[in-house]
Parts: structure tokens; sequence; C-alpha cells
């Protein structure tokens, strides 16, 4: 938005009225020349009176591109600008012969020699200014149409930051201490009571944790090495809560080398744990399909959990996130969906390109 | 009154419940935990019926969370929280004079909280007024958990025949109000699609980002990354035309400042 407004501070206006100046005393010289050859007076009073007009349209049209605010459906303002411009061309020229009209002389109109320098003068105004008028027009709404663009380009390069930016604070929370404090509990609760899981629940941890390390390094990832993530992961939740998570997975081999950005299944299982199976008291239950299908490769995990209607608006920060790195890495081609499952739960799939 | 002691032990994690009950064993030996809890809802249900003098509360639990459940507890016992490290919880404990303890639990630490308790109970003080402390506690939760307000909206919840989609705000392309609906233009995938939805324009307007959307009418918001481009007429109102979509949209007069040329 900012954008667009910019050529509306002063700084813009000074730089438009002195090229409009200068355009007029260019168009005004120019005239000059082709009619000083029969100018019967002094040259310089031809130049006055040309520069004079030059700036008198150029006025008419300054004048008009803003005022009146407002004007009648049927009034364009292009069209207004233009016909403001070349009536002002006679009305100009016609003060400047009356005013310089030395007192005691005729009209001009009884001066053969200064009715002729009128007429050429008027003429030459009336044919060149509408049409400098019109281009002029032409020339600002192609600007605008270039401003706009250029805008637009500047607010996608702004949206490729902030995915970057999305991507950074993700994997910085990948290892979120909340998780790791409370497994780490849980790990202490089992070797405290001497049993013969603390070994177990030790090693899904490490695996999780030797996954999720050089993920902060990485830009892209395999369908594989996600489920290396998310098996320790689901391993440990499961520990954690016995009586409320159930999970399957079901993984097509031919999809284990799709390349997909990091993190991707994690934060679909995360989202899952963390808004379905979490909130709920009666838990549920996570089903990861991961298939592909030719060109294309959709990854989807429903959970039974507490659904859409309770999970409140912290719902997706992650999915969030993720969507806007699906975007970078292939644009329109991926697409994340989010269903309400039945009769409750979430459904939430990728569909993206197979690249291997 | 100590070999009277009763205590209530709530967290939704089976092992962490487990681990509480015996180091409490090890320490406070005469306390007699007289019920477990798995979530909130079990710890009030379960207080309502035993009455214990010591509640050790989970904060994070599902459904009611442990401030939920303290909140209906009130004075009638002496409160411990339990909390894996959450800065802005802990923060929120320290500064009140509720007592808590982090997970996993330390065994010196947890000796502290258990002669203060003891403490308390023999002095028969009663449980510190703790409603202030426990509704400022509840916001920070809330917020924690993003259930705060000013947060942008990211999903927009539209009824699909049985299903319900969630469609992200990136998709949608504008939205404009009808009589009685709200019309959600968005894309499925890349291709134009269109739900309606019963929140008013105007309920919605004030949850967006007003970076990437903008009222160009009464009726009508527009995703200013959707707009392919602007055609002013010269009667002062201007129309918009969107990327791969034929819908045209109507800028009216008091909105067309916003796509002011130089």
């Amino acid at each position: 938005m900012s954008e667009l407004a910019t050529a509306a501070r002063p700084a813009g206006i000074i730089a438009k009225t002195a090229r409009r100046v200068a355009v007029a005393l260019v168009i005004s010289t120019a005239v000059g020349l082709l009619l000083v050859i029969q100018w019967k007076g002094p040259p310089s009073s031809l130049f006055l009176r040309t520069t004079i007009i030059g700036l008198a349209g150029t006025a008419a049209f300054s004048l008009f591109e803003a005022w009146p605010r407002r004007l009648p459906r049927w009034l364009q303002r292009w069209a207004l600008q233009v016909v403001a411009v070349g009536v002002s061309m006679p009305v100009t020229t016609l003060l400047i012969y009356i005013l310089a009209t030395p007192e005691g002389a005729p009209p001009f109109w009884k001066d053969a020699a200064r009715m002729n320098g009128w007429t050429h003068l008027t003429i030459a105004g009336i044919l060149l200014a509408p049409w400098t008028a019109l281009a002029a027009i032409v020339r600002q709404k192609e600007a605008f149409a270039r401003n706009q663009k250029l805008a637009f380009a500047l607010e996608r390069s702004e949206l490729e930051r902030q995915a970057l930016d999305a991507r950074l604070h993700l994997l910085q929370a990948q290892v979120a201490p909340h998780f790791l404090f409370n497994t780490l509990a849980n790990v202490q609760a089992l070797v405290d009571a001497g049993s013969p899981h603390a070994s177990t629940v030790l090693r899904s941890l490490i695996a999780y944790l030797r996954a999720a390390v050089p993920v902060l390094h990485e830009t892209a990832a395999t369908i594989e090495r996600e489920l290396q993530l998310v098996r320790p992961y689901l391993e440990l939740m499961q520990m954690r809560m016995p009586d409320r998570l159930q999970y399957a997975m079901n993984v097509d081999p031919a999809a284990l080398k799709v390349l997909c950005p990091p993190t991707t299944l994690l934060t679909l299982v995360e989202n899952a744990v963390r808004h379905g199976i979490d909130p709920s008291e009666e838990g549920g239950r996570i089903d990861i399909d991961i298939e592909r299908l030719g060109e294309r490769c959709v990854v989807r995990v429903t959970d039974t959990g507490a659904g859409l209607d309770q999970s409140g608006n912290g719902l997706g920060t992650g999915l969030a996130t993720l969507r806007g790195r699906l975007q970078l890495v292939f644009g329109d081609a991926a697409h994340l969906r989010l269903i309400s499952g039945a009769p409750r739960g979430v459904a939430a799939e990728v569909d993206m390109p197979a690249r291997t | 009154m100590n070999a009277h002691a009763t205590a209530l032990i709530a967290d939704d994690e089976p092992l962490l419940r487990d681990a509480l009950r015996r180091q409490l064993a090890s320490v406070w030996p005469e306390l007699e935990i007289v019920a477990e809890a798995r979530n909130g809802r079990e710890a009030v249900r379960l207080f309502d019926q035993r009455h214990p003098d010591i509640c050790f509360l989970d904060v994070q639990m599902p459904g009611l969370s442990g401030v939920d459940a303290a909140n209906h507890i009130g004075r009638r016992s002496h409160l411990v929280f339990v909390t894996a490290h959450d800065h802005y919880a802990v923060q929120a404990f320290a500064q009140g004079a509720l007592d808590y303890l982090l997970k996993p639990v330390e065994r010196p630490r947890l000796a502290e909280t258990v002669s203060r308790l003891k403490e308390r109970l023999q002095s028969s003080r009663p449980a510190i007024n703790t409603e202030q402390l426990l509704q400022q506690l509840s916001a920070q939760l809330a917020r924690l958990q993003g259930r705060g307000k000013g947060e942008p909206l990211r999903w927009i919840r539209a009824q699909a025949g049985k299903t319900v989609r969630l469609i992200a705000i990136d998709d949608v392309d504008y939205l404009r109000s009808d009589a009685k609906y709200t019309l959600v233009a968005w894309r499925d995938g890349g291709t134009p699609a269109e739900a309606v939805i019963r929140t008013p324009l105007k309920e919605l307007l004030e949850q967006l980002d007003s970076e990437q959307f903008a009222q160009v009418h009464r009726s009508v918001v527009v995703n200013l990354r959707a707009i392919s481009h602007v055609k002013r007429h010269d009667n002062e109102t201007a129309e918009i035309h969107l990327k791969g979509r034929h819908d045209v949209l109507p800028v009216s007069r008091n909105y067309v400042h916003l796509f002011r040329q130089m």
C-alpha cells in the first residue's frame, strides 16, 4: 500500500511539476523556432509569448487533474484535462494580445501584423497542446501500472523473507524445551523405578535428537528422513500418554526418496498431537498415510482427537509456517489441506510434486 | 496432624504421577495419597469426594487445566503446581506466592516444598489467598496457548456439505458480505473456489492482518496479493481485477485513495 502512496509526498509533487514545466518549455521553444521565420516583431517577444502559453497550458492541465474533486459520472477526467488545455490556448493568447497592446493603440485585430501573429500562436497552440496533454496522460497511466507492478514484486519478496524467518523460528523451536524436559522427567521416572523401559525410551529420545539436530542446517529432507524423526517422536509421545495415544503408519516405499521441506511430516504429526490428542481427555488415534501417485506425493495425517472446534485459535502456527515453506519450495504446485474428520478429529494433507 | 495429611496428584502422564507418588513416599512417608487424577475434570471430581489437604496439579492437562482445577478448589486445599520448563508460567509462579515444582522434580526442591507444606498444615493456617494469582495465571496460560486476542486470523472455517474445511487466510482472494452470509472467494490448490460462512464481514475484518487485507467497499475486503491491477475510473471510483479470476470488485469513493496514483 505504502509504495503506491509514495508519489503523493511533497518531493514527488515537486519533481512532477518540474518535469511538466520542463516539457512545456521545450515545446514552446520549438514552436517559437518554427514561427520566428515570419515573425514581424523582435524574436524575444515571440519566445516570451510561446513560453507563457506553454506554462498556461501546463497550469490548466495540473489544475483539472485534481479539481473539482468529484466529477459527474459522464465526465472522464482525462477528457476534462484535454479540453481544458485546448481551451486555455485561445484564452491565453487573447489575454496576452489585449494586455500587450500599448495605451492608445488600436486593438490587435485591427493591426494586420499583430492579428497575423495572434492567429499563428492560437492555431499552433490548439493543434499542439491537447495532443501533448493526451501524451502526458498516457505516459502517466503507464508509469502508474509500472509502479504497481513494482509494489507487488516488492510484496512478493517480503513474503519470501517472512517464509524464511518462519522456517528459522520453526527450526529453533524444534527441540522445544517443554517437550524435552517433559520427556526427561519421564525418563527419570523410569530410571528411578528401575523400569526396564528406561533404556528403550532413552533410545527413542536419542534417535529423535539425532534426527532433529542436523535438520537445523538442511534445506531439503526426504520422506525417509522425516520418518526417522517422526517414529521416535511418536514412540516418546506414546510412552508419555500410553492410555491416550495410538498410532499407525502406512508408507508407500516408492515415496521414501521424495524430497520435501525439512520437518514437513513432523509438523503435521506434532500438530495432530498438540491440537488433537493432547487437549482431548480420551485421546485418540493418529494415522499416517504416505502415498506416491505418479508425479505427486500425498502425505496425510489423520487424528481422532479434539477436532477443529475445541482446538482454538492456537491451531495452525506450525501449519501456517509449513504452508509458507511449501510455497517457497514448490510455488503453487503444493497444497496443504485441512479437513475436519468424521465424527471427530482433523485430517491434514500435503499434496506435493514427487521430486527425488 | 502430619500423620493424617492427605494429598491428590493430578497429571495426564501416568509415569509422572507414579514418579511424584514415589518421590513423595520417600520424602514424606506419612503423607497419604488419596486420589490420582488424569485430567483437570477428574481432579475436581476426586477433590470433591475426598477433600485432600494438598493438591499437586500439573498445569497443562487435557480438558480442564491445572489452573482451572485450582480455581474450583480455591482455598479449600493447599495447592502445588507442577510444570515442565515453561518460561512464562514459571515466572508467573515465582512472582506469586504459589508453590510450584519443575519437572523433572528434584528431590531437594521437593523436600523444601514438603517442609513448607508441613509448616502450614501444623499452624493450621488457611491456604493463601490465591484467587487473583490464579486469574493472572489463567490469562498467562491462555496467552501461551495462543488463545489471546490480537493474533491475526490464520484460518477460516467453512462448512462444505458434511465436512469442515479450513481455508488458509493466504488462499483467500476476497470476502464479500451478502445479506446474511459472507462469501469467501479462495483458491483450492490454485483453482478458484467459493465458500459461504456465517461470520459477519465486520467481525472478520477486525481479525485480519491489515497489511494483507484491505476494505475497498462497504461490503468487500480484498487480499492485496490477489490483485492483478486496479482500473481507476475518472469519476473517483475504481475497479479491482484479480489474478486468475474474472470477478471484478468495486472500489467505492471512500476507499479509492488506497490506490491513488502519483
